[in-house]
């Protein structure tokens, strides 16, 4: 019987499960010394408990999975390759090449590349994957597979996957594949690990052991999936690096079949182009400007070095008050909340309030005269000095790059 | 016409942290709340199903949860907000599930429920992030999927319109029904209950299924269905101390220039 | 070792607070403890600088602005000291006056409250709060990132108030540096005035021997001008000082165990006259109610055009059209059970007034909670910046709010003398606050120079019947500089000489808060007639 197993002997009764459990799953009854945890009906088998246990006490059981999959039925590792409305592969498919590449040589096996392009699609896209890494591509030129409609891949993929046994799938965590990938899971009844940023194999059993954030990013958990093939795993873009394309690679290129009896559902309407006018809210590097800028005339150099940076600006209240910048710029509690993966900050001194809208960003970068300004509480990186000078000559060493 | 809003009681804050006496991880577990997007899943519900009643269409909102007993207390919010009634998942077999078993469970939830005409999810939950369940009930339905949908912009009784997120921008895609969506966060903000919703959904009674009332595998189900295990959970490593860059202005906006082309 | 530095550009923020208005410093200091207080006071005491002592700069009254001199912003010292348990199981929490309202809710609820220095009672003391309920702290201005300082010097309120009253009552003790250096340790109970007369010991043992003002408090939620009674405690005459007398180096704080239950319930009407029935119906009926806030219809338009012009304010709860006016009752309870009877309580008192079960918002969760906080925090914001907007083309004008309350059975009179002289005067305005305190925040919007001046000349006008009706000019922001003219409507020019007299006592160079409750002459005048 699977389920949470407490060692009576080792549990302390100390209660650290208790705080841990969400679920009520857990409690800790008994005098000492006699003192234990007991599991409870409200119990979800989350594992926080199990985390949480100083001395060991509890573990998670869990019967031999039964299922009639034979694991060494399958081979391969399969890499899906979506393309943009132009038809070109996206780096996403060339970066999971890359390390599929290296999986691969430990396990002794081949990198397989999935493609779907439109009929007359030429055989750019299938050349640049081979050149990426892929030993054969899969590819099927059909028009209902020319839009990235999740429903038609996943009946074409699962049709393949029945055929051909992949051991692994990898889908880039793109919009498109996370539509995608839990579909083909649910179909062919097998795992799906979302947003890997960890992948190795066991060369052996090719077990895959997927690393991946979970509790918005404060926990990581490595999962895997024993009993059940394909094993199938997303990866976000950016996470591995993408191998220099070598023309001199060669590959197979196999074309396959769409059934016939596949349809598109969804009609689509209309394509919204991304904004180009970004809202600071998303803007991936973000230069915020404080009352330490000095004058409304230094403006222009900030624009220019946002430019330069590839930043768009935000600002802190007063400068939207004093009617520098509009209201959309102003980042903190009564603005915007930002989360960055790069935000330099520029004479802002840090009021709690501003603080309060930048705490999503991933890398802070603060230019203060004051050097015990707060905003250096939040920045992982600091320069003391006029933030107008250091921005100046920031520009010319950028633009002498 | 039945819509189907799939809600799940997450922990109210996601901070994890080490003990570092005992080297172990602590989530502190704080009261349940509606998994944020969920909330927004249930409001996208309540308004399609509005929007349907004006057509003269006679809608019902069931909200739908896999949980542990006290989740009712969830489902119960979910109708002094509107909902018509809720439905809840609870048996210790279900416990441990990954996604494909959650999504098992959920399927027989809403066959029980039965012939769903639009199914809304919330995106993802917070402390999962997978993103998976709308898309693998969408597939084990073989009905259509539009995931991250940030508007909804119209709403028939045989058909939606709505515009979701995409790798390039946004599509304005229209689907038969009935279908899957989730949801984005921003698409609406969940209502507050009235005193009158409040008050009269103390007297609703919330239908729990255990595994064999809804008819379950039991291979299918929890742990024992799920693919999918983790073998190892760990607190990553930050460093927030702060690095001050410094020497004279030169040295310094040279260090900058450097640590800005690493970050690029 | 804590530096005056020069005042210069980087620095140019501290010239201002949450008022708008802006003032003149030459230096400034930002001590992060009481040794590093009494330093730069003693340094700038020879020379008789002005000082003025900020906190957050929260204030709506201009207190921290520096009217010349020096600021000494405490924001830096922000530690958390110790903490103790009386005999009754009361916990006081010691701070400094720099920690921020809403770290210390944050440090309360997530048991994270620093240690660092600790002796072992104290962190005895905290196993045992940890151990126990949830405590907080009951002051909470609608302005979360106050500092406790900041709102000891002012007597803050907030929405609890209604129940918990001001901040006073929950300051157990105080350290205070006069302007010379020396400290004050004041401990509520030990010391008290016999009549109007208060003798104090300073730590060095200096005699103070004080003579307090004589005029009588209204009977209201008062923060105008110092507290003084009979057989007063001597810890009260420094809370809402408004940074006069001394500088608060250290505050020890009363928490108390959260309730069970917390519920919001905003509640629609369709007139003003059927909102106050309301309240005044509720008053009385519904005990366990912490807090009742007002919105009217002009601040409700305010949010719905912010809601669609500003993606910032999107997520602003959708008003119903019908939805004219609002009463946003917080009700607590030891149990769900319970709270929903008060609840269904109010939803009858509600369909008794013209209001509706259905016409309501309950929040019983985090994130709604967190809706209506957003929803009450948004309507003073969005004047800011409408006003914000105004001043570039008229850049004399502020925004006009109104800070008086007046006893209970005068709250219709008073929304009637408010609803009538605006409507004569032809002036835009919003009013919310707290209207279980008879107690609402009137803001003129002046859309022209001429509107800046028919509104203050309103105001005073205004000071004068509220304080015929038994009122109180500052009901909770503190007088500051901006409504030192309503405190002489308010007690007269006798008593203000009284209090000016008074500070000269403690402030023989009348360095601090100047411009502060009376203006510098008088100040000055004081301390000569001391002289």
């Amino acid at each position: 019987m699977s389920g949470l197993l407490i060692d009576a002997e080792a549990c302390v009764g100390c209660g650290r499960c208790v705080r841990a459990c969400a679920s009520g799953g857990i409690v800790v009854e008994g005098e000492r010394p006699n003192r234990c945890a007991h599991v409870t009906d409200s119990c979800i088998l989350c594992g926080s408990c199990v985390d949480a246990c100083p001395v060991g006490a509890l573990s998670i059981e869990r019967d031999e999975a039964r299922t009639d999959i034979d694991p060494s039925a399958y081979h391969d590792i399969w890499v899906f390759a979506q393309t943009d409305a132009a038809g070109a592969v996206l780096p996403v498919a060339f970066e999971l090449l890359g390390r599929a590449r290296e999986l691969a040589a430990q396990r002794e096996c081949r990198v397989i590349a999935v493609l779907g392009e439109a009929s007359n699609a030429d055989d750019a896209a299938a050349n640049a994957l081979v050149a990426h890494g892929a030993d054969e591509v899969l590819r099927c030129q059909d028009d209902r597979l020319a839009t990235n409609d999740s429903g038609v891949f996943a009946h074409w993929i699962c049709a393949l996957a029945r055929e051909y046994r992949p051991e692994v799938i990898l889908y880039g965590a793109t919009d498109f594949g996370r539509e995608l990938a839990p579909g083909i899971a649910v179909r062919l009844q097998t795992g799906l690990t979302a947003d890997c940023t960890v992948l190795e194999i066991d060369e052996k059993t090719g077990l895959l052991h997927q690393t991946r954030p979970a509790f918005g990013g404060n926990l990581m958990a490595t999962i895997m999936c024993p009993a059940h093939r394909p094993q199938m795993a997303t990866v976000r873009p950016g996470i591995f690096c993408a191998p220099e394309a070598d023309a001199n690679r060669t590959g197979k290129v196999t074309d396959v079949e769409l059934d016939a009896a596949v349809a598109s559902r969804v009609r689509v309407v209309e394509h919204i182009p991304a904004d180009s006018q970004a809202s600071i809210a998303e803007a991936k590097r973000l230069l915020v400007l404080g009352r330490g800028i000095g004058s409304k005339k230094n403006l222009p150099v900030m624009r220019r070095l946002a430019e330069l940076l590839g930043a768009e600006i935000g600002c802190t209240r007063p400068l939207v008050e004093a009617g520098w910048l509009e209201y959309r710029h102003q980042v903190g509690q009564t603005g915007v909340s930002v989360a960055p993966e790069l935000l330099i900050s520029l004479g802002v001194s840090g009021a709690i309030q501003h603080l309060a809208g930048i705490s999503g960003a991933q890398t802070v970068v603060a230019v203060n005269e004051d050097a015990d300004a707060p905003i250096f509480n939040a920045a992982q990186y600091a320069v003391v000095g006029d933030c107008v000078e250091v921005a100046q000559r920031l520009i010319a060493q950028l633009e002498a790059r | 016409m039945r819509i189907i809003a799939c809600v799940k009681a997450v922990p109210s804050s996601t901070e994890v942290k080490m003990d570092p006496k005992t080297n172990t991880i602590v989530r502190d577990g704080k009261q349940a709340v509606i998994n944020p997007f969920d909330a927004t899943a249930l409001e996208c519900a309540l308004q399609a199903c509005e929007a349907l009643a004006n057509q003269g269409a006679d809608v019902t909102v069931t909200a739908l949860s896999m949980g542990i007993p006290a989740t009712a207390d969830l489902l119960r919010d979910c109708v002094a907000r509107g909902a018509d009634s809720g439905v809840l998942l609870s048996d210790r077999a279900f416990a441990g599930a990954d996604t494909l078993a959650t999504c098992y469970a959920l399927t027989l939830g809403i066959e029980h429920i039965g012939n769903p005409d639009l199914i809304v999810c919330g995106k993802m939950a917070v402390d999962g992030d997978t993103a998976q369940i709308g898309p693998e009930l969408a597939g084990a339905f073989n009905i259509p999927c539009v995931t991250d949908v940030s508007e909804i912009r119209e709403v028939a009784s045989d058909h939606i319109v709505v515009t979701h997120v995409t790798d390039e921008g946004h599509d304005v895609v229209e689907i038969p029904l009935p279908a899957v969506i989730t949801v984005g966060k921003d698409v609406a903000q969940l209502r507050m209950p009235s005193i009158a919703g409040v008050l009269a959904a103390e007297d609703a009674s919330i239908e729990v299924l255990t595994a064999a009332d809804a008819g379950a595998d039991p291979a299918r189900c929890g742990l024992a269905g799920s693919p999918t295990q983790v073998v190892r959970s760990f607190v990553p490593e930050r460093t927030h101390d702060c690095t001050y860059i410094g020497g004279d202005i030169d040295t310094q906006v040279h260090a900058l220039a450097n640590l800005l082309k690493e970050m690029n | 070792m804590t530096q005056i530095k020069p005042l210069g550009a980087e620095f140019e923020e501290y010239l201002r607070d949450e008022s708008r208005s802006v003032g003149s410093a030459q230096t400034i200091s930002f001590p992060t403890c009481e040794d590093e207080i009494r330093s730069v006071l003693r340094k700038l005491y020879p020379a008789g600088t002005p000082i003025t002592v900020q906190g957050s700069r929260t204030g709506l009254a201009g207190g921290a602005v520096p009217a010349g001199g020096h600021v000494m912003n405490l924001s830096r010292a922000c530690s958390y000291l110790g903490l103790r348990r009386d005999d009754a199981g009361v916990f006081y929490l010691r701070v400094q006056p720099g920690v921020v309202l809403s770290e210390l809710r944050k440090h309360l609820t997530n048991k994270s409250i620093p240690t660092h220095g600790w002796d072992t009672a104290s962190l005895l003391a905290l196993d045992e709060l940890y151990a126990g309920p949830e405590q907080f702290f009951p002051t909470d201005p609608t302005e979360a990132s106050a500092c406790l300082g900041g709102m000891a010097a002012c007597n803050a309120s907030g929405a609890r108030s209604y129940a918990y009253g001001p901040m006073r009552g929950h300051v157990s003790a105080l350290r205070v540096a006069l302007a010379n250096g020396d400290v004050l340790s004041l401990r509520r109970g030990e010391v008290r005035s016999h009549g109007r007369r208060l003798s104090l010991k300073t730590e060095s043992g200096a005699l103070l021997e004080l003579d307090l003002p004589t005029y009588q408090m209204p009977h209201t939620k008062n923060a105008s001008g110092y507290y003084v009674e009979n057989d007063m405690d001597a810890i009260d005459l420094f809370i809402g000082s408004d940074g006069t007398l001394g500088v608060i180096c250290e505050l020890e704080l009363a928490l108390m165990p959260v309730p069970a239950v917390t519920w919001g319930v905003n509640c629609f009407f369709g007139t003003e006259d059927a909102a106050i029935a309301f309240v005044d119906a509720a008053r009385p009926v519904l005990e366990r109610a912490a807090a009742m806030e007002y919105f009217d219809a002009e601040a409700l338009d305010i949010l719905r055009q912010q809601r669609e012009a500003s993606t910032a304010f999107s997520a602003l709860p959708k008003l119903d059209a019908h939805y004219a006016y609002c009463v946003y009752v917080e009700l607590e309870a030891d149990s769900q059970k319970e709270a929903t009877s008060e609840l269904a309580r109010l939803g009858e008192l509600l369909e008794a007034h013209d209001g509706s079960r259905y016409d309501t918002w309950v929040a019983r969760t985090d994130v709604d909670r967190e809706s209506q906080r957003f929803f009450r925090h948004a309507i003073p914001e969005s004047v800011n910046m409408l006003i914000d907007e105004r001043r570039r083309t008229f850049p004399t004008i502020t925004k006009l709010g109104s800070d008086m309350s007046v006893p209970d059975d005068r709250l219709a009179d008073v929304i009637a003398l408010y609803r009538s002289s605006l409507a004569e005067a032809g002036l835009e305005s919003a009013a919310w606050g707290h209207i279980g305190n008879n107690h609402l925040h009137v803001n003129i919007l002046p859309r022209n120079d001429a509107d800046y001046a028919a509104g203050k000349k309103l105001f005073l006008k205004w000071a004068a019947k509220v304080t015929e009706m038994g009122g109180a000019v500052s009901a909770e922001h503190g007088v500051g500089k901006i409504k030192r003219d309503f405190l002489t409507v308010m007690y007269g020019k006798e008593h203000i000489a009284q209090m000016a007299s008074l500070k000269a006592q403690l402030d023989p160079r009348a360095q601090l808060g100047r411009g502060n409750l009376f203006a510098p002459e008088t100040a000055d005048a004081a301390r000569k007639e001391a002289e």
